[in-house]
């Protein structure tokens, strides 16, 4: 462990010597630097490259950076002065940004804006570049999660594949169903992983409870984790769902060893061609019938630095990505944050189908937080959800020891 | 001048010069991020005072708040169990294997070299390939006991927090055991033939042969490679990522991947650094232990 905190104190060391020779920008020419975590085949990557070659005055550079090192390479780029101009960040992290003012208050430029206006986006996306009613970013793009079903195991099973489960009674049941020990098949796959894939999947459940990550202890709290105790329980869902994450688990779904599957979007591309079978998607069940719907939402935001010396050209970039929004589900499958975006067909009866379910289902994406200390809710959220559903306390127990460390973040 | 020139080439001169270049290489590179870890734990550090040497001093806060949380002597207790258990498996599983080459069967060389393919496999991978094998679902070890008839239902290692800290002991194990065997056997080819002639002349059976001779001549090794087991082991870190990430409700948790998980997930710079320092002591006495072992092999 001492190794990573030398290289980590060797990092900060040596990003102060490039600050020597960068000064050199002519007063024609800027240079703007954008940082994302898009691979060549993503969206943020092209859309730089379009940007630079339409704009003869701006100079852009691109710089790919791994999922785990965003905030920490970000945190360690502001703190020395060398921050990017534009940065793509995970929008449970935004708000930490936010808060510390290392993101630039888009709220004035974004109402003069004639590309980028606030009412087209979702409440969900909107709500995580928000920080005391200011604006901090843009959405990038959005997701959600709802519920992948296998409709030839429905059949085969006796269920209705026209009338998936509705509410969580409804989904026990027909997990109990499907669930086929013999022939190794589980009636749902979903992850209680002890990381932000667990909040990100047990939060919607809080949420359609009435509960909130402010009040997890609720009735609604105790209701959501008792449910997914008792899918455990029942062996229902694999035990390893307690270590699997959610990319792994829907791979059971698409093998045919789970005939029902929590997942999101970003699995399409990959279901169309592994999985075998008539698989549809259906909204997250409800606890009763007539309760708040309710999901998760996940995906990124822009936000330019509030120590950019070009912050005009910055929004430029950004209002461009956003007029090319209503392209990216064709080209990359990425969900634009906009509901003033009608997605053209992609041809593949499935797909489509499931894109309209997302789109529903997205309306009722909330945001995780926004709050400057997100991960340490988010982890007692998590140790509790572990703590419950390996038995070693009650739901309520664990959800309570959980509100007491909430309570001490949220002050 | 000319002196100064002259013991620089040849004289005390060259010797400081030896001593000085690793010397200042160890403590640029070494010793002040440790110090840095050590200051960093008596101050209060968020991300964006991460810059910055000076930040408000605290004292001993960190390492109070550290012990008041409640699963801070569960993972001590857990990074205990691993070490105990990583190092005793490697050591016996290795010492067993070192001996069995040592008896130099046709192609036994090179079937020892072969064993030392686990330890240069990168731990990630490793982790990867045991996280499979341990699935519960559908992992080979589960379908091995299943039909050996070991057991009727499938374990999950990786999910039953009875299991999962086995579960990457056992996978540790492996890793290690055969840089063991590798060290061992080289303190075993150094004990002189005659030594057991001599024995042997002399009516000693192989039990007396082993422990008193074997066990004797092979103190230092002994000695060496244990507590360089403790350093390694107390580094793993790699096989938790790969295989439980800590899980369950924190069932796997050692206080190196906690460290890990404080700074760089939860931004706690602070509390990794607290459990770094704390991690430091008892490698230092691991330190203690091998220096103090290998000293007595140069004295021979």
């Amino acid at each position: 462990m001492s190794i990573r905190m030398c290289l980590m104190a060797g990092a900060v060391a040596l990003a102060g010597i490039p600050a020597l020779g960068m000064s050199h920008a002519s007063a024609e020419e800027i240079t703007l630097r954008i940082w994302s975590l898009d691979k060549p085949e993503q969206p943020a990557w092209n859309l730089a490259k379009e940007f630079d070659d339409k704009e003869p005055n701006i100079k852009v550079e691109y710089r790919l950076i791994q999922f785990d090192d965003v905030v920490s390479e970000a945190m360690r780029a502001y703190s020395t002065g060398q921050a990017p101009d534009i940065i793509a960040i995970d929008n449970p992290e935004h708000a930490l940004f936010a808060s510390r003012g290392a993101f630039l208050d888009l709220t004035d430029m974004i109402s003069k804006s004639s590309v980028i206006k606030k009412e087209n986006y979702f409440k969900g996306p909107l709500n995580s570049v928000t920080w005391k009613d200011k604006l901090y970013g843009v959405p990038k793009a959005t997701n959600t999660i709802a519920l992948y079903y296998n409709a030839d195991m429905f059949r085969a099973k006796g269920l209705d594949p026209d009338k998936p489960p509705q509410t969580w009674d409804e989904l026990l049941a027909a997990a109990r169903k499907l669930n086929d020990p013999a022939r190794n098949v589980y009636g749902l796959a979903f992850s209680a992983k002890g990381n932000e894939e667990g909040t990100f999947q047990f939060l919607p459940w809080v949420q359609m409870a009435g509960g909130s990550y402010k009040h997890i202890n609720t009735e609604g709290g105790v209701k959501a984790l008792t449910a997914w105790k008792t899918i455990m329980n029942e062996k229902l869902a694999s035990p390893d769902s307690l270590t699997r994450g959610q990319w792994d688990s829907t791979g059971t779904f698409n093998a045919g060893n789970a005939a029902m599957a929590i997942s999101g979007p970003w699995e399409l591309n990959r279901m169309t061609s592994e999985a075998k079978f008539d698989w549809r998607v259906a909204l997250l069940p409800i606890p009763q019938p007539g309760a708040e719907r309710s999901s998760a939402m996940g995906d990124f935001n822009w936000a330019i630095f509030s120590s950019t010396k070009h912050p005009a050209e910055a929004f430029k970039a950004i209002e461009y990505f956003a007029s090319q929004d209503d392209k990216m589900f064709a080209k990359y499958g990425q969900l634009p944050a906009r509901s003033d975006i009608t997605l053209p067909a992609t041809g593949d009866a499935k797909k489509d189908a499931a894109l309209k379910v997302f789109q529903e289902q997205l309306k009722y994406a909330q945001a995780r937080g926004p709050h400057p200390q997100w991960p340490k809710i988010s982890k007692a959220i998590q140790d509790a959800i572990q703590a419950a559903l390996t038995g070693q306390m009650s739901p309520k127990d664990a959800l309570d020891q959980a509100q007491k460390k909430i309570d001490a973040v949220l002050g | 001048m000319r002196k100064l020139a002259l013991s620089l080439t040849d004289g005390r001169g060259f010797d400081i010069l030896l001593v000085a270049v690793p010397l200042g290489f160890l403590l640029a590179l070494s010793g002040l991020p440790l110090l840095y870890n050590v200051l960093m734990s008596f101050q209060e550090v968020d991300m964006f005072s991460l810059g910055s040497v000076i930040r408000p001093f605290v004292g001993l806060a960190n390492y109070k708040a550290l012990f008041a949380e409640p699963e801070t002597w569960p993972i001590f207790a857990n990074t205990a169990i691993f070490v105990t258990a990583s190092i005793a498996g490697q050591f016996v599983i290795g010492f067993g294997l070192a001996l069995f080459f040592w008896v130099n069967f046709p192609g036994a060389s090179w079937l020892r070299g072969l064993f030392l393919i686990s330890w240069i496999m990168p731990g990630l991978v490793v982790g990867a390939v045991w996280n499979w094998m341990l699935s519960g679902d559908f992992g080979v070890i589960n379908f091995l006991l299943r039909e050996a008839g070991l057991i009727s239902r499938n374990i999950f290692w990786r999910s039953d927090p009875n299991f999962a800290l086995w579960a990457v002991i056992l996978a540790n194990i492996w890793l290690g055991t055969s840089f063991n065997m590798i060290l061992l056997s080289v303190g075993l080819s150094a004990i002189p033939e005659d030594l057991y002639e001599a024995a042997e002349l002399d009516g000693a059976n192989v039990w007396q042969r082993f422990v008193t001779i074997t066990l004797p001549m092979m103190r230092s090794s002994i000695g060496a490679i244990l507590s360089l087991g403790l350093i390694f082991t107390l580094q793993q870190f790699d096989l938790f990522a790969a295989i439980t990430s800590g899980g369950p409700n924190n069932a796997s948790n050692v206080a190196q991947y906690w460290a890990w998980d404080l700074s760089f997930k939860q931004y706690d710079f602070a509390r990794g650094a607290t459990i770094s320092v704390i991690m430091i002591l008892f490698v230092m006495l691991a330190s203690v232990i091998y220096v103090r072992s290998t000293r007595q092999e140069v004295r021979g």
